[in-house]
């Protein structure tokens, strides 16, 4: 058995079969289509923040010589069919609905806010084209902050709405809140508030729509997240039967959470492309990116903590306002997510939640890996800023909290059982691995010497995809599919509903589907990006190691069970008797039974079979999560800041964390040193900001800074056994874990290296100039 | 239009570009090497980085113009038999990349760079690099690529 299992691709560090095109320049992503007549689009956008539209008036772009077309908000409503935001509508929503076009029409509500569309013969023309539409405003105040969008007096966003709160007040409580604030030693109290910053990916939102008038087919290549949400929101807003939509996708760029379904600018461009009876693209520049595709975060949380002097977290009150910028949608579904993950693996009593969410004139909210991580920045800074107040290390204050693992498991306070949860085991690791004793000697010799020196630590879980709930999966995307075929030259063809955008799908369900198949990795291909082809799925959420993953083993074993049944009628043998290794089929204990699978498939193929015989060597799998499980672990940075200019140098910065049993151990890694990566940019460097007209400050890479080679530390990765939960799906999401729980861990980090100016921190952007004011303000 | 005349990837090409077009359109629109990508089109990110006359250059920050009689290497100009240079293969073995659209710019300015530095340590490849940026990875698999290639790249 040793053998064979060191010859399984699952659990190995297999080289990606993307690579091949990718480092070639042979990849193909949406920019790269040509189609024949394909036309370029540019759209108009506002430079306000806040205006009624009096006029647009496109009458010169058309005039100019290459434009071939151009249409203004109002024009493009009469081509497309109204409706809400079809993601919002797609996911239920969670608040009243705003007046949503694809373009402005009476209002621009941010800016960067689309107004017109201008297609042309080239991109350069288009833009040409947008610089002479004219278009009149009447300005209005803009509300640029969530303390101004609360006022009743705000002047409304969206008149339907009557004032600027997209999601109405509510709060919950779990546990007696009342009983464990009055029993509780101490009450603390903090504001604590995280910036605004987003997904930017290298390759921006795009797509090339083609409209067949004829077969009254609309074909789009998109850059998505999921070609079937794509389709969905084209269908809807064209008024397209949806069998007459075709959404495809190929390489794609990252993402983030940004490129989920069909954005507002993409609809525009399918619209267009119908009207003008030539396929259109449009790939947004990176000031489109920075300024109009979308934002996240900005959030704040008033806190109060009751405290045991002991240092037990006993129950926490906090109060959440999220500001999702203009044309709310995923924004005002976020606070539910944070309510519930808010007690982490801690052994919370109570928990009182509640939360509004406001709409301001700032770009649209948009989901960024790990949407809810502000309550692991909460979380994890309160028990810093408690273990200050009563003296307790890092380590300590957490393994204090930490719930027990118990069987059956402890429960969350808002009511998920903590299912082989390691988080104990985590912080165990990094005491092994990071010597916190000799850190302090050399903390005090540095300070010593006028160096800062700081370490912190955080921890988090991830429902990736989460424990098995009694109640079962629930929504469109509680299950997951894949069509699964022994094609005639023996390949074994994957269709899956995932559009991996970085992912490295393509080498990871194949590994899994090799093993459980009995084929060669490189006799297993992965099909994704066609509506046609592809059952419905999503990219998104850390969901596919173990939702993807466990259909490609549960589709695989279903599909081996069908070839043996099948070459059992071929090889006179039973199907019990049969196995398949190395793409060879053949009777246990007699390897001069071996015929291909290949030989098997062609067979198969051949129709010289009854109708006594399945001969249709094809299954359609699903899988519902078997019993899931979380992601999780614990991050410890070591920085140094410099009191003088400012600027913190992350030293070192070590995770140990269990996302259950590794598919690809480098590509897990992969997956942890980009969020990780991407949470010290977050704390050091990134923010979309705004001045108080609602000008948005950072629309170049120069502006929004995003972290470089130099920025970012070698990151040590400690990988912990895990909890085995399922019988055969052990694998579980790693792809958000990083960016949730590296901001808190490297503030914390800050935060200690500031101890000696008496800094206490309750913000999550920390560049050179506010580390400054921290260190005047403390000292 | 402005006819140009230029040499890419060894061949010899003539076209007819806009004044205003830049090296990456040209390429990309023009001459479909597509394999050099736009991430910025205002020279910070690197993606569209190429070798002119035997130096790392954004194409975005360019005209197709000012190329014209140069020397210009493009990533599909790397190993033309459609296999991997020394490079890409040790960036294939340290797994390198995630979404590849960065990919382009990487393996040319790291190409560059080692043609110049073949005993780079680690600190200076990651300054060599730090004019390009990748989303995905975090760096670290990328450096490790650079620094195998150089390893093979001396042995050899």
């Amino acid at each position: 058995m040793a053998a064979i299992a060191a010859e399984r691709y699952t659990g190995a560090s297999i080289k990606r079969s993307e690579d091949q095109r990718i480092l070639t320049g042979a990849g193909r992503y949406v920019d790269d289509i040509k189609l024949p007549g394909m036309l370029h689009a540019a759209f108009v956008r506002s430079p306000l923040a806040h205006a009624r539209v009096l006029s647009v008036d496109v009458t010169a772009a058309r005039a100019l010589p290459g434009v071939v077309a151009a249409f203004t908000g109002a024009e493009l409503e009469e081509m497309t069919v109204p409706g809400p935001d079809a993601l919002v509508a797609l996911l239920g929503g969670a608040g009243p609905t705003p007046e949503f076009t694809l373009l402005a029409t009476d209002k621009v509500r941010f800016a960067g806010d689309p107004v017109a569309i201008v297609i042309a013969e080239s991109r350069y023309v288009a833009e040409d084209g947008c610089e002479i539409v004219e278009v009149g405003y009447d300005e209005l105040p803009p509300v640029t902050n969530a303390s101004f969008a609360l006022d009743p007096g705000s002047p409304p966003l969206f008149a339907n709405l009557g004032n600027n709160i997209a999601r109405p007040h509510s709060r919950s409580e779990f546990g007696d809140v009342f009983a464990t604030f009055a029993d509780a030693d101490r009450v603390m109290d903090f504001r604590i508030e995280v910036h605004r910053h987003q997904n930017v990916p290298m390759e921006g939102r795009g797509c090339v729509a083609s409209y067949d008038a004829g077969l009254g087919v609309m074909t789009v290549c998109a850059a998505t997240q999921s070609v079937h949400v794509s389709k969905i929101a084209v269908a809807m807003r064209l008024g397209i039967e949806q069998d007459k939509v075709r959404v495809l996708a190929g390489d794609v760029g990252g993402s983030f959470g940004l490129k989920i379904g069909a954005s507002r600018e993409e609809l525009a461009v399918a619209a267009a492309s119908r009207a003008v009876g030539r396929p259109v693209k449009w790939v947004e520049d990176r000031g489109e990116n920075l300024t109009a595709s979308g934002q996240a975060r900005e959030e704040s949380f008033d806190v109060r903590a009751a405290v045991s002097n002991d240092g037990d977290l006993l129950g926490l009150d906090v109060k959440m306002v999220i500001d999702t910028g203009s044309y709310p949608g995923m924004g005002t579904m976020v606070p539910a997510t944070v309510e519930a993950m808010l007690p982490g693996p801690y052994k919370l009593a109570a928990l009182g939640f509640e939360s509004t969410a406001v709409t301001t004139n700032k770009a649209p909210y948009v989901a960024y890996r790990g949407p809810w991580a502000s309550e692991t920045f909460v979380r994890e800074r309160v028990l810093d800023l408690i273990a200050k107040d009563l003296g307790l290390q890092p380590l300590e204050i957490r393994l204090r909290n930490v719930a027990p693992r118990t069987d059956p498991p402890s429960m969350m306070i808002t009511g998920r059982p903590l299912a082989g949860v390691t988080t104990r085991e985590s912080l165990e690791r990094l005491a092994q691995v990071v010597d916190f004793p000799a850190f302090r000697r050399r903390q005090a010799e540095a300070r010593a010497r006028g160096r800062y020196l700081g370490i912190g630590v955080a921890t988090f879980i991830e429902a990736a995809p989460g424990p098995r709930s009694p109640e079962g999966p629930t929504g469109p995307l509680g299950t997951e599919s894949m069509r699964l075929r022994l094609e005639e030259d023996g390949i074994v063809a994957l269709f899956t509903g995932q559009m991996p955008h970085g992912q490295s799908h393509q080498t990871t369900l194949a590994q899994i589907a090799a093993d459980e198949f009995g084929v060669p990795f490189e006799q297993v291909h992965v099909v994704a990006g066609d509506t046609d082809v592809v059952p419905f799925g999503l990219t998104g959420g850390s969901r596919s190691a173990t939702m993807a993953g466990g259909v490609a083993l549960h589709g695989a074993r279903q599909l081996k069970a069908k070839v043996l049944d099948f070459a059992s009628h071929l090889m006179e043998a039973s199907p019990r008797d049969l196995q398949i290794t190395d793409g060879r089929v053949w009777v246990r204990g007699d390897p001069a039974s071996a015929i291909a699978v290949a030989e098997v498939a062609r067979r198969a193929a051949s129709g010289q079979f009854g109708s006594g015989v399945d001969a249709h060597l094809e299954v359609e799998a699903t899988f519902d999560g078997g019993e899931g499980g979380w992601s999780g672990g614990s991050h410890c940075a070591i920085v140094e800041v410099d009191a003088e200019t400012g600027i913190v140098t992350v030293e070192r910065y070590v995770v140990a964390e269990d996302c259950g049993a590794l598919i690809n151990p480098a590509i897990v890694e992969g997956q942890i040193r980009g969020g990780v990566a991407q949470g010290i940019g977050a704390v050091l460097l990134e923010r979309s900001a705004y001045d108080e007209d609602g000008n948005c400050q950072s629309a170049t890479f120069m502006d929004y800074l995003v972290p470089t080679a130099c920025d970012i530390p070698r990151i040590e990765i400690e990988h912990l056994e895990t909890v085995v939960l399922d019988a055969d799906v052990n694998f579980r999401g790693v792809g958000e874990g990083g960016m949730i729980v590296a901001p808190p861990t490297v503030v914390n980090a800050i935060e200690d290296a500031l101890s000696p100016f008496g800094v206490r921190i309750y913000e999550q952007h920390l560049p050179p100039a506010r580390i400054l004011e921290l260190v005047a303000a403390g000292s | 239009m402005v006819d140009i005349t230029l040499r890419i990837n060894g061949a010899t090409c003539t076209g007819s570009p806009e004044a205003r077009k830049t090296l990456a359109d040209f390429l990309r629109d023009d001459l479909n090497l597509t394999g050099t990508h736009l991430g910025c089109e205002h020279g910070v990110c690197g993606a569209c980085t190429v070798i002119v006359d035997g130096r790392a250059v954004r194409s975005c920050l360019m005209l197709a113009v000012q190329a014209a009689g140069s020397e210009v290497t493009t990533i599909e100009g790397l190993a033309p038999d459609g296999g991997l240079g020394t490079l890409q293969q040790a960036m294939w073995d340290s797994h390198s990349f995630q979404c590849g659209f960065c990919t382009p710019g990487f393996v040319m300015q790291a190409v560059a760079f080692l043609g110049d530095h073949p005993d780079a340590g680690e600190q200076q490849i990651r300054e060599a690099l730090s004019g390009n940026i990748c989303r995905c990875t975090g760096y670290q698999s990328i450096i490790d690529g650079v620094l195998l290639a150089a390893e093979r790249n001396r042995e050899r």
